[in-house]
């Protein structure tokens, strides 16, 4: 039976108390995590070398200018540009949309899901344990207003001094602090779902709008869209910084309502509801694990909708009756891989939008230089590859699954391969082509990406199928709690082969041309990337010489 | 350390001792604990069963009973405040639930199947915060006596993640029972336990109820229901008030007419 006292602790001695005695056992320190992945680092590094070396190389041997290759321009001579302007309000808006598209799923007022669950049942005032995460949230965006605002504002200001910086950049403070208060009003009222999906679609279309203008101007010619058509994106409230930056000083007036908003949420932050709590501190642990496996899907998802519900009408044959019972196997293992693919049309949508992301940045000219274009393509290449491996990750996660089928584990993987494999071979050319109608890069470099495509695919089933990082492992304390050593590793299972796979088309982009020698090298690479990806790896206990009780190892038995 | 904390804290300013709150106050006694009002729990503003209305005092264990996905969890989730009803109203000691009140989190212990937990804190520590923050007097005792109840003496210095799902279920009901309470919420406690534990928690949870706890409860355990509660309330396609004997036997035959 328990006897209480009129003396209890307050919610600042129980948040000292979860955090100190959980560092107390801290057993790993960051050279672990290091370490353990130095070969993963000193390969990357080794690569990168030299990619370097070939590219200056081949720069040489092609005669393509003396600049430098770190100051290259991707963009053909006489290539349209979309107005700076215009450049920097839409990035503007769309970082605006999107910040505020994320502050209303991850809360913005965040606990975690264990605080939620032990922290929130005690009779102790809320606010203890409320506003330490509600001061804290406010850093994050004020910081990426910072590193938007100042140099957009050096770009575009006229006459840039120190003073009208500072107040630009406390223009953008402003901003951010605005959306953070009307991102945490909605939270303290449950309202506002409407206004998170107008973001969303804002966030997805804003960036295209750029490729849209680019495409335009270079067909139109003489009528592209001058500056002064445009003029009217610097009076958005997402651009007002820009306005600050040239001499206005009215804009500031956005400081002062921020402030006042964030007064009135502050007074406010008890009334926010456990279950509100609870179901950020959810968005929040489905986010974490989706930036964990680096998938572009899941994380969209995460940061915006939630996981996936619902239902589809796509229905494709699944029974098949003619040939053997190994090819109709493989035929229905194939087919529901397709219908699972084609059930989520948002994913397909994104993976098409990243496909036009590396355009984006092509369209405005001071972002046209090679290596900026390479590393985005690399980056949205992958995102849109791991974006392909919903089946394989359902799969590792439940590798039941994928023992339905008579068929060896081999064979189930390379079936796995089959819609990654297509979808990317189809992406190559559709993002290539939008760059090539930009007038970057060039025909061959477009079917030396073509070739890369499958490749890509094995990179899909390399992310889809990593191991877990092993929880057992000493953990490492970090600003977001203990993470296992081993994490970095399997982190880094499946960009990896994205890199080694695109490695040609980066070097032949940046290098301005596409020697012959190329299309066998990269020829080669997609063949080994499709070994590498579909390899099985052997479990621990087939590894020795027999299984349980001496029979056979499981793999050895298919 | 936060025994440390909490121990000093106390021994300096020291009051006496409220009593034993896992009794009913002199004012809560007689009165309803909980009272539910064609009450309709649901998602979205979508039902999920029909309307519900009783009355819970002290002394008294409710079960809620019925097939999977007839709304039983639905319906306690928004007894304690966790989601908003459809319609109805839910009073807890005549009040309208508010899980944000210093009250509610006082006197209602609520367990659900949270599998959420601190990795890098261990079973004892776990049950410290609840203990230390409900103003427990004597956390390091209560903590050891519940650790051995559940039969997790032994694992007081582990983490959960390295608990099985069992043990972890155990650790959670543990958590309850550190702490004061009028009202205790459970959602199939029989989950996941093993056949003597269910036992002795049934008969623990009864001699409780017989002390003045209030207890709702969720379960499909026709056991556990015959022992524990006073009477029972099942939810399927219509909701039918019943006395734990037809209860244990419909849920044995999922047949809400059985006799």
């Amino acid at each position: 039976m328990t006897t209480t006292t009129t003396e209890r602790l307050s919610a600042k001695e129980i948040r000292n108390y979860t955090f100190k005695a959980g560092l107390s056992r801290t057993e790993g320190g960051l050279m672990e995590l290091v370490s353990e992945v130095y070969t993963s680092i000193l390969g990357g590094l080794t690569l990168l070398t030299m990619a370097g070396a070939l590219i200056v190389a081949l720069r040489h041997s092609l005669g393509v200018g003396n600049e430098s290759a770190l100051l290259a321009t991707a963009v053909a001579p006489g290539f349209h540009s979309v107005t700076l302007l215009q450049a920097s309000a839409t990035v503007l808006l769309t970082l605006a949309a999107g910040l505020l598209s994320l502050e209303m799923t991850m809360g913005p007022v965040a606990m975690t899901l264990p605080q939620t669950a032990w922290w929130l049942g005690l009779p102790v005032r809320r606010r203890g344990f409320i506003q330490p995460g509600f001061l804290k949230s406010m850093l994050w965006p004020t910081i990426a207003a910072v590193i938007v605002v100042l140099p957009l504002s050096l770009g575009m200001a006229s006459s840039p001094t120190p003073g009208r910086l500072a107040l630009a950049v406390l223009c953008g403070a402003g901003l951010a602090w605005l959306l953070y208060g009307i991102a945490s009003w909605c939270q303290i009222t449950g309202s506002g779902a409407w206004l998170k999906k107008v973001m969303g679609v804002i966030t997805l279309l804003a960036p295209l709008t750029l490729v849209a203008t680019a495409l335009y101007n270079n067909v139109a010619g003489s009528h592209a869209s001058t500056g002064a058509q445009t003029a009217w994106l610097k009076y958005l409230p997402t651009s007002w910084p820009l306005l600050v930056a040239d001499g206005a000083t009215w804009p500031l007036l956005i400081v002062a309502l921020a402030l006042g908003l964030l007064t009135l949420v502050y007074v406010n932050l008890e009334r926010i509801t456990t279950a509100a709590l609870k179901k950020s501190a959810a968005a929040g642990a489905y986010a974490a694990s989706s930036l964990l496996s680096m998938d572009a899907t899941e994380l969209s998802r995460s940061l915006s909708t939630g996981p996936a519900t619902g239902t589809s009408n796509v229905r494709l044959p699944m029974i098949f009756k003619r040939g053997t019972v190994h090819a109709r196997s493989i035929k229905t293992l194939a087919s529901t891989h397709a219908t699972m693919a084609l059930r989520s049309p948002s994913t397909l949508l994104r993976v098409l939008v990243l496909a036009a992301i590396p355009a984006s940045l092509a369209s405005v000219e001071f972002l046209g230089n090679a290596i900026l274009i390479a590393v985005a393509l690399y980056l949205c290449a992958h995102f849109a590859a791991t974006a392909l491996g919903a089946t394989a990750r359902f799969a590792n996660g439940n590798p039941a699954v994928d023992t339905l089928m008579p068929l060896p584990a081999t064979t189930v993987r390379r079936v796995h391969y089959v819609v990654p494999a297509v979808a990317m071979t189809i992406w190559a050319p559709v993002c290539f082509g939008l760059l090539l109608a930009l007038g970057v890069g060039s025909p061959p470099l477009l079917i030396l990406a073509i070739l890369a495509g499958p490749g890509l695919g094995a990179a899909t089933l390399r992310a889809g199928f990593k191991p877990a990082p092993d929880w057992n492992m000493p953990a490492v304390a970090s600003p977001t709690g203990p993470i296992p050593t081993g994490a970095i590793k399997s982190f880094l299972s499946g960009p990896d082969l994205s890199l080694i796979v695109l490695l040609p088309v980066l070097i032949c982009l940046i290098s301005g041309g596409v020697p012959s020698i190329a299309f066998p090298i990269q020829l080669t690479l997609t063949w080994l990337a499709f070994l590498w990806g579909t390899h099985v790896r052997k479990p621990k206990s087939a590894k020795q010489a027999g299984g349980l009780f001496g029979t056979p190892p499981a793999t050895a038995r298919q | 350390m936060l025994l440390e904390v909490y121990t000093s804290k106390v021994m300096s300013k020291r009051t006496s001792p409220t009593g034993n709150t896992s009794k009913p106050s002199p004012m809560a006694q007689r009165k309803d604990v909980v009272r539910a009002e064609k009450l309709q729990a649901g998602y979205a503003g979508e039902a999920v069963c029909g309307v519900v209305s009783f009355s819970l005092h002290s002394a008294q264990a409710l079960a809620l009973v019925g097939p999977n996905g007839a709304g039983k969890s639905t319906v306690v989730k928004t007894l304690v405040g966790q989601l908003e009803p459809v319609s109805g109203t839910t009073l807890i000691n005549g009040a309208e639930v508010d899980d944000r009140t210093l009250d509610f989190r006082r006197e209602v212990a609520v367990v659900f199947d949270d599998d959420a937990f601190f990795p890098s804190l261990t079973v004892e520590e776990h049950l410290a915060i609840v203990s230390a923050g409900h103003g427990v007097d004597d956390v390091e005792a209560v903590i050891a006596d519940e650790l051995e109840f559940f039969g997790l003496s032994a694992l007081a210095k582990s983490r959960p993640y390295n608990l099985s799902s069992g043990q972890r279920r155990r650790m959670l009901l543990a958590a309850a029972f550190v702490r004061p309470r009028s009202l205790l919420v459970l959602d199939e406690p029989e989950q996941r336990l093993d056949t003597a534990m269910r036992h002795k928690l049934a008969t623990r949870l009864r001699a409780e109820v017989d002390a003045g706890l209030a207890l709702l409860v969720v379960t499909h355990d026709p056991d556990f229901l015959s022992t524990v509660a006073t009477k029972a309330i099942f939810i399927s396609d219509t909701i039918h008030a019943m006395t734990p004997t037809q209860a244990a036997t419909a849920i044995a035959s999922e047949n809400p007419h059985a006799d």
